[in-house]
């Protein structure tokens, strides 16, 4: 046979493209199957780059976004739980693992000769039966205030429980609830300013109402501002430059010079005072601000602040209702921003500014202290993480037991379904049911419990009827979760298991993998590629 | 039970490296704790050598690679932000956690579970420090001052400690309402290094003193009674626009009409200047163009005005606050309300060095700063010096912060060791046993305490678990005297914030390196 592809592609077909795929998903899901649950444990993650920089971390996004797959079925895994970052921010980890299982699940039936297509069809099956044992066991507070809250810690609780911040978890469950709830229903996680400062432990994070600004104030300038009205902007107060490449001015003398630098020096000086014009008491640029300026602000009694970046000038406007602006000619059509103290406090050993009783109202900071700078890295995944799930269930305000009770009674159902199957289907259902019921024994190896005794327990509970039971890891017995109150999110449980399925039932479809000849790497100046 | 765990043998063998390379780190600065502890001697990359005691500056040295020594690093790091002594014995005290575990894990108990447990014994062991501890009134100047003599008793710069421990005493309390402050900003004590004399030369000042001596190239005063300060950031040389600009020539004539009108243009400035009845002037240094030429030098001789420059624009800020003045960035703006008046501004050379500082006292109106002008007789021991006085600083901090003291010389350690161990007969399963393997790690610092100092460390810590064990809460080691004695007696005194943020850091990253199981390789 002739040369049908470039040198360098690769074709791998039938069994030999499939077992390949399947091996690559599931030991990808094996690698981050010990993070899963309360009882999880961390990754290193060793940077192999310049900076050697490390990362400790327990959340399943981060560590298969750094990872180097090279498997083309283990990079959708990595994209399945991406999107599950992006969706619903938690429940990353589980949805890898989930499509592991999945696809080990479909590695016997397919040993044992059912077709893929035919493992598919009954997948759907399954997958049906499992959205609506999933709805039916779920419950929803939403018209309830008080229950929804309670609701809410619970998930926080559930979520802050497998993570770094459960040492100190009812704080933390609290705080998150109490910024989530701020929000008023949106999922704009960006009024939620998260700040971290290395010292104190972790213990010593506080939720600030308002927002912390990690700058200086201008010299000389008041410090403490009440009912500040705010002007926030993005405009050179260093030279107004004219931005023309080798512009420049000939003179003959240098008074000339003296009277150009004059001109310049006036500009500014207008420039400034239309800004003071506008009746503010603090200006805030994105840029920096120099000496002259500052000097005139300080004596106008203006306090302003100069170089704050440029995540945290948009945050800023946001929180203060302003508009950032960059030209002060119409001062009544400018938005300014209000709050109604801005002063400066002290956290470690820095200074910050403070904005307090800001006009948007949801505007808060949450303040994170810890030991070193990997704990607070982590601590604000797992912070953003609890607070994605948090926000999603204000939208979608039903909830599902955890602790593997939802996982069993999805699975208890389709089996049920599947018994009234006929044919090859049936068996394609039960092995859907199989992997579903492999995530609570995970999370039960992982706490180092005898998984095979705990969830078939936990399996006979559930068929007599229980629709609460769940495991218990701390105390290793199966219990009832109205007493422990582990409760998940039914949009997170049910997106895990839709992307899952998709992901799983892709793989499965695939039955030959074309690898492309690597591109040729020019080296005209002699550096060697990678 | 969920408490036990079954780990495949590459997870033991990750945890295992983790916590021999943090052990390491802890070793190798565990000879430097206590008053007769070593020193390092640390050679940089460029050449540069530095000799220290202090825990942090060597680990901020150190080029420590992998994962978890880096997390011992940064522990103390954070315990010199939170209270800035203790660094040592931070990391000492989670080396000892760390080998604590060691033996717990090969019983099989989980990660997690040791985390949780060692949490819970820290709350209980913060109780107890909070029960051993005694209140103090900031306004009882010598109860802080032997704290700040306990700080500075295990630094190189010990004999002098005479002299430098009232000085961070009076600074910090200079600068703080002691009734209803809270915290302290450190950046208000400006600490200015000197190179010759000796470190008993060390003194406070309540004023200002700048770095550099005055100019001198075109005799200008250097010394100036009444003084009248202008801080400038403006240029006092030719005149420049942002924009590039070019002077052109023609002829003869135009080059003697140009330095004229140079001459003129700065002399209208100097005029200026001392319109305002300003005579000492602070030029900021500017990258842009030169602040000042030989010419503005000299007119400004001429008007009597002394003139200090190269001021860093981070100072100004600390300047502008301390002198109660406004800095100046154009000179149209110059007006005497402007100005930082003080009694007397002089020019002082240091002995036994070329260099000269300015000094500024008497000042009106001062702000809440204060100066330390520090001296020595080689670099090496300046700059021991000053991270020791920072230390000393920081313990004030540290009990202006938390108002309590507790005693020193291993005394609260080995009081926690036994409270806890009591404590833990109370608890049953595994958190007992968790319980009782912290205790016993805390007799590290008593232990490496008497071991430094050359002391039979095993009769040592035996005895003081006998005082304590007798009610003798306060028992500690003498190092000097190599016996077990009541430390409040001793006036050996820590601030009870240091201990307990080296109990609780040490915890906090002990148990993230527990819960780590695997090291995976990222781009």
């Amino acid at each position: 046979m002739g040369e049908i592809f470039k040198p360098g592609a690769n074709l791998q077909k039938g069994e030999h493209a499939r077992l390949s795929s399947l091996i690559g998903a599931i030991s990808l899901a094996d690698q981050v199957k010990t993070t899963l649950g309360p009882r999880g444990r961390d990754k290193i993650l060793q940077s192999t780059g310049r900076d050697l920089s490390v990362n400790v971390t327990n959340d399943g996004a981060t560590i298969l976004k750094n990872m180097v797959v090279s498997n083309p079925a283990a990079k959708l895994l990595v994209d399945v739980s991406k999107t599950q970052d992006a969706e619903v921010g938690d429940g990353t980890t589980s949805v890898c693992v989930l499509t592991g299982e999945l696809l080990r699940a479909a590695e016997e039936l397919l040993t044992s000769g059912i077709h893929p297509q035919t493992i598919n069809a009954g997948w759907r099956l399954a997958h049906g039966v499992a959205q609506k044992a999933l709805l039916d066991s779920s419950s929803d507070h939403g018209s309830d205030a008080a229950q929804f809250k309670e609701d809410l810690l619970n998930i926080a609780r559930t979520t802050l429980s497998s993570k770094i911040l459960n040492v100190d978890i009812e704080k933390f469950a609290q705080l998150a609830v109490d910024s989530v709830l701020r929000l008023k229903g949106s999922t704009n996680l960006e009024s939620i300013h998260v700040l971290k400062k290395l010292g104190g432990s972790l213990s010593d994070s506080y939720l600030e109402e308002g927002f912390l600004l990690d700058k200086k104030i201008g010299i000389g300038q008041p410090k403490r501002i009440e009912k500040a009205k705010i002007l926030v902007a993005n405009t050179a107060m260093d030279t107004d430059k004219i931005k023309i490449y080798g512009a420049r001015v000939r003179v003959n003398s240098i008074a000339k010079l003296a009277e150009l630098e004059a001109v310049e020096k006036d500009k500014m000086k207008k420039k400034c005072q239309k800004i003071i014009d506008h009746g503010i008491n603090c200006f805030i640029n994105r840029q920096l601000i120099y000496n002259f300026p500052e000097e005139i602000f300080a004596q106008a009694k203006v306090m302003a602040i100069e170089h704050a970046d440029f995540d945290g000038i948009e945050r800023l406007a946001l929180a203060l209702g302003a508009e950032v602006t960059s030209t002060f000619d119409n001062p009544e059509v400018v938005k300014f921003g209000e709050c109604d103290v801005i002063e400066e406090v002290m956290i470690g050993e820095d200074t910050l500014i403070r904005f307090g009783g800001c006009k948007a109202g949801e505007a808060c900071t949450v303040v994170l202290r810890g030991s070193s700078q990997h704990l607070l890295d982590e601590a604000e995944r797992s912070l953003h993480d609890a607070l994605c799930v948090l926000s999603q269930t204000v939208k979608e305000t039903k909830t599902v037991w955890g602790a593997g009770c939802s996982e069993m009674l999805m699975a208890r159902a389709i089996e049920d379904e599947a018994n009234k199957t006929p044919g090859k289907k049936a068996n394609a259902m039960r092995a859907f049911a199989k992997a579903l019921r492999a995530i609570p024994a995970i999370i039960a190896d992982n706490a180092g419990l005898d998984s095979a005794d705990l969830v078939s327990q936990l399996d006979a509970e559930i068929s007599s009827g229980s629709k609460t039971s769940g495991i218990d890891v701390i105390t290793g017995t199966v219990g009832d979760m109205t007493d422990l109150k582990i409760t998940e999110s039914y949009k997170v449980k049910s997106s895990m298991i839709n992307y899952a399925a998709e992901a799983a039932e892709m793989l499965l479809r695939v039955d030959s993998i074309i690898t492309c000849a690597p591109r040729e790497r020019k080296n005209p100046h002699g550096r060697r590629g990678m | 039970m969920g408490d036990s765990q079954k780990g495949n043998a590459k997870e033991k063998d990750v945890r295992l490296s983790n916590i021999i390379a943090a052990k390491a780190v802890a070793d190798t600065i565990r000879t430097s704790l206590g008053p007769r502890g070593m020193d390092k001697m640390i050679q940089k990359a460029d050449g540069e050598v530095l000799i220290t005691n202090d825990g942090a500056t060597i680990l901020s040295q150190l080029q420590v690679f992998h994962p978890t020594a880096q997390m011992l690093v940064q522990v103390s790091k954070s315990q010199d932000i939170e209270a800035g002594d203790g660094t040592t014995g931070v990391c000492v005290i989670a080396g000892a956690f760390l080998s604590a575990c060691t033996s717990l894990l090969t019983k099989g108990i989980h990660p997690t579970m040791i985390a949780e447990s060692f949490k819970e014994a820290n709350q209980k062991a913060e109780q107890i420090l909070m029960g051993v501890a005694k209140p103090v009134d900031l306004a009882h100047r010598d109860s802080v001052l032997d704290a700040v003599n306990t700080c500075l008793s295990s630094k190189v710069v010990h004999q002098n400690a005479d002299v430098l421990a009232p000085i961070a005493v009076d600074s910090v309390l200079n600068i703080i309402d002691p009734n209803t402050a809270t915290n302290v900003d450190l950046n208000d004590i400006k600490i200015v290094k000197q190179v010759g004399g000796t470190m008993d030369d060390t003194e406070l000042v309540h004023g200002l003193v700048l770095e550099k001596g005055a100019k001198h190239t075109a005799g200008g005063p250097s010394k100036v009674k009444d003084a009248k300060v202008a801080l400038i950031q403006f240029c006092v040389s030719a005149p420049k626009t942002d924009m590039e600009n070019n002077v052109v020539v023609s002829d003869y004539a135009a080059m003697d009409r140009l330095l004229k009108e140079e001459r003129k243009y700065i002399i209208e400035l100097c005029k200026k200047i001392k319109k305002s009845g300003c005579n000492v002037l602070l030029i900021q240094k500017s990258i842009l163009r030169d602040a000042y030429n030989d010419l503005s030098l000299h007119y400004l001789a001429k008007l009597d005005i002394m003139v200090v420059t190269d001021i860093e624009r981070s100072d100004v800020d600390f300047i502008a606050r301390t002198m109660n003045l406004q800095p100046i960035a154009h000179v149209d703006e110059m007006s005497a309300d402007k100005l930082g008046k003080c009694a007397i501004a002089e020019e002082v050379s240091i002995a036994g060095s070329t260099s000269r500082v300015v000094k500024m006292t008497g000042i009106e109106k001062m702000g809440k700063t204060i100066t330390i002008l520090m001296r020595g007789s080689t670099k090496l021991t300046l700059d021991e010096a000053d991270r020791s006085v920072h230390d000393a600083l920081c313990v004030v901090r540290a009990i202006v912060k938390k108002r309590y003291m507790i005693a020193g010389g291993g005394a609260p350690e080995a009081e926690v060791a036994l409270k806890l161990t009591e404590w833990s007969k109370s608890l049953t399963g595994v958190r007992s046993y968790c319980a009782r393997a912290f205790a016993e790690a805390l007799e590290i610092i008593p232990y490496t305490l008497a071991e430094n100092a050359g002391l039979n460390a095993i009769r040592m810590v035996t005895e003081l678990r006998n005082r304590h064990a007798a009610g003798d809460v306060y028992a500690g080691i003498n190092v000097k005297k190599g016996c077990i004695s009541n430390m409040w007696d001793e006036h050996v005194v820590q601030p009870l914030l240091v201990s307990t943020s080296e109990i609780s850091l040490s915890t906090e990253c002990v148990g993230m390196i527990l819960k780590i199981d695997d090291l995976v390789p990222v781009r």
